[in-house]
């Protein structure tokens, strides 16, 4: 019935990424041996939730799945964007997981995203939602997008059984981005950080918190964790704890790591569960681990994290037509699948120079030139 | 000496053009060392026992696999956990390292931008 060709793709790899420039570029895709080869084949529950966001922030989209879910075609529609919208993001995966796609996808809307997102907060898989706040956003800032993004953390929830409500608001863009050189990481000023604890006690988020500082003492006193102790209703459906950090620097860096702990074993479609009891970590050396792994992602010398690398590189690749210029740590392999399935979509290849000397990587790139089609001009 | 300097700098070149070539694919270039640079890589650990048996989850559980993209079901995340080890800062030295990555440290060290990295 359509006379576009599909974009013919294979595999799960990238799934939001995907769907996310098929949807920004207008290219219908056709999505073959999903998991064809699993004990369990197809789409994931989180996959299909995913799909289900996306159908309700655009506008005539279709999506059309085969039986055993292993091939999907996907028909793009407008990002419409709008308020007081609702969205179940199930258990399977964190709301990290489609916070990622979200904020990007948003800011090519026609009106102002506010959306409620409802599932697990914090969890150790994917970036929790207070690394969001304290480290995404302002990424997202150095490429001139205008007030109005926030995020709310208005109730946690752990795994296995979520609970959790977050409200992100994102602002369109009307002239597009604004292209960065980025190279300059600074020096460290301050670390901030915020613990949470749900159906646990507090004392679990001191405990966080002072082993965390014992890492820092030696090298920076303005270290600052606030807690975040939820209780009754706003604390979700499952006990957990977790911590976030993000060390700001001089040149306005916000470098991030954090995780979560709970029972939450969660039993993924095909992954067979066989160990009934996971012990848990204690929080002392939870927030140790974090507190080491934030200093890891410190002496990388990136201006982002290893997790942010991706979103980065997109969001170089869909600044105007301008160059621009980031340095960044090792790459990690979401890193380098962005930069493939970038040229993919968008036909940009990063011109890629290592530097020896300092163990980082400079990335340059000359953007899509993509502009804001869905935005109502007044 | 003058010939080592050469040479240095013609490894370095090459280097740079792998790594374009890593990530958009020159499969003639898979077999390059620098692959294992890039990431301690984490295979031989399946090796001998239990081959004949293979269950067919597990056989994507490569960091390799990720690199070189060959799989195509691979998991969708952001997070990289094991980008780095976690050394243990607690010792003295290590803490040395990335000193002058903070305002308490050297000031005009941090400027020529963290040279004691490596």
């Amino acid at each position: 019935m359509e006379k576009k060709t599909y974009k013919k793709l294979k595999g799960s790899q990238s799934f939001r990424l995907r769907l996310l420039l098929s949807t920004l570029t207008s290219t219908p895709v056709l999505i073959e041996d999903i998991r064809a080869d699993d004990t369990w084949p197809g789409l994931r529950s989180h996959e299909i939730s995913f799909l289900r966001l996306l159908e309700t922030i655009t506008d005539g989209c279709n999506v059309e799945i085969n039986e055993t879910g292993t091939k999907l075609k996907y028909k793009p529609g407008i990002v419409m964007g709008g308020k007081n919208l609702v969205h179940d993001c199930g258990v399977n995966r964190a709301i990290g997981y489609f916070l990622e796609p979200l904020l990007v996808l948003g800011l090519f809307g026609k009106k102002p995203l506010s959306i409620r997102l409802k599932g697990i907060t914090n969890d150790p898989k994917d970036p929790s939602v207070d690394t969001f706040r304290l480290a995404t956003l302002p990424i997202l800032k150095r490429f001139d997008v205008q007030e109005g993004l926030d995020l709310k953390v208005e109730s946690r929830g752990a795994a296995p059984n979520g609970g959790g409500e977050v409200l992100l608001s994102v602002p369109i863009v009307r002239d597009g981005l604004k292209a960065v050189m980025w190279k300059d990481v600074g020096m460290v000023k301050r670390i901030r950080g915020v613990t949470f604890s749900a159906r646990v006690s507090v004392q679990f988020e001191n405990s966080m918190r002072h082993a965390a500082r014992g890492i820092f003492n030696r090298l920076l006193p303005d270290v600052h964790i606030f807690t975040d102790h939820k209780a009754g209703a706003l604390s979700g459906k499952s006990p957990g704890y977790g911590i976030s950090l993000v060390a700001e620097t001089t040149s306005g860096c916000f470098l991030s790591a954090d995780t979560a702990v709970s029972y939450g074993q969660r039993v993924e479609e095909g992954v067979f569960n066989d160990e009934d009891k996971n012990e848990l970590t204690p929080p002392e050396e939870v927030g140790e681990h974090i507190a080491s792994l934030l200093l890891g992602e410190i002496e990388q010398g990136g201006v982002v994290d290893s997790t942010h690398q991706g979103l980065l590189f997109l969001l170089c690749a869909l600044c105007p037509r301008d160059v621009s210029k980031v340095r960044v740590g090792k790459l990690s392999p979401y890193g380098i699948e962005s930069l493939r399935q970038i040229k993919e979509f968008l036909g940009i290849e990063f011109e890629i120079k290592p530097d020896p000397s300092t163990g980082t990587v400079n990335l340059i790139c000359v953007g899509y030139g993509f502009t804001n089609l869905a935005r109502k001009i007044s | 000496s003058r010939w080592k300097d050469s040479l240095k700098e013609r490894i370095h070149l090459g280097k740079n053009k792998n790594l374009k070539q890593l990530i958009y694919g020159k499969s003639e270039l898979k077999s390059t060392s620098s692959i294992d640079d890039a990431q301690g890589s984490s295979e031989d650990e399946e090796s001998d026992e239990g081959e004949f048996f293979k269950p067919k989850g597990e056989s994507n559980k490569n960091v390799r696999e990720d690199f070189d993209g060959d799989n195509v079901n691979n998991d969708d995340c952001s997070r990289f956990s094991n980008h780095f080890d976690v050394t243990n800062w607690i010792e003295e030295e290590k803490y040395e390292r990335i000193r002058d990555r903070f305002v308490t440290g050297d000031w005009s060290k941090a400027g020529r931008s963290g040279q004691d990295s490596d």
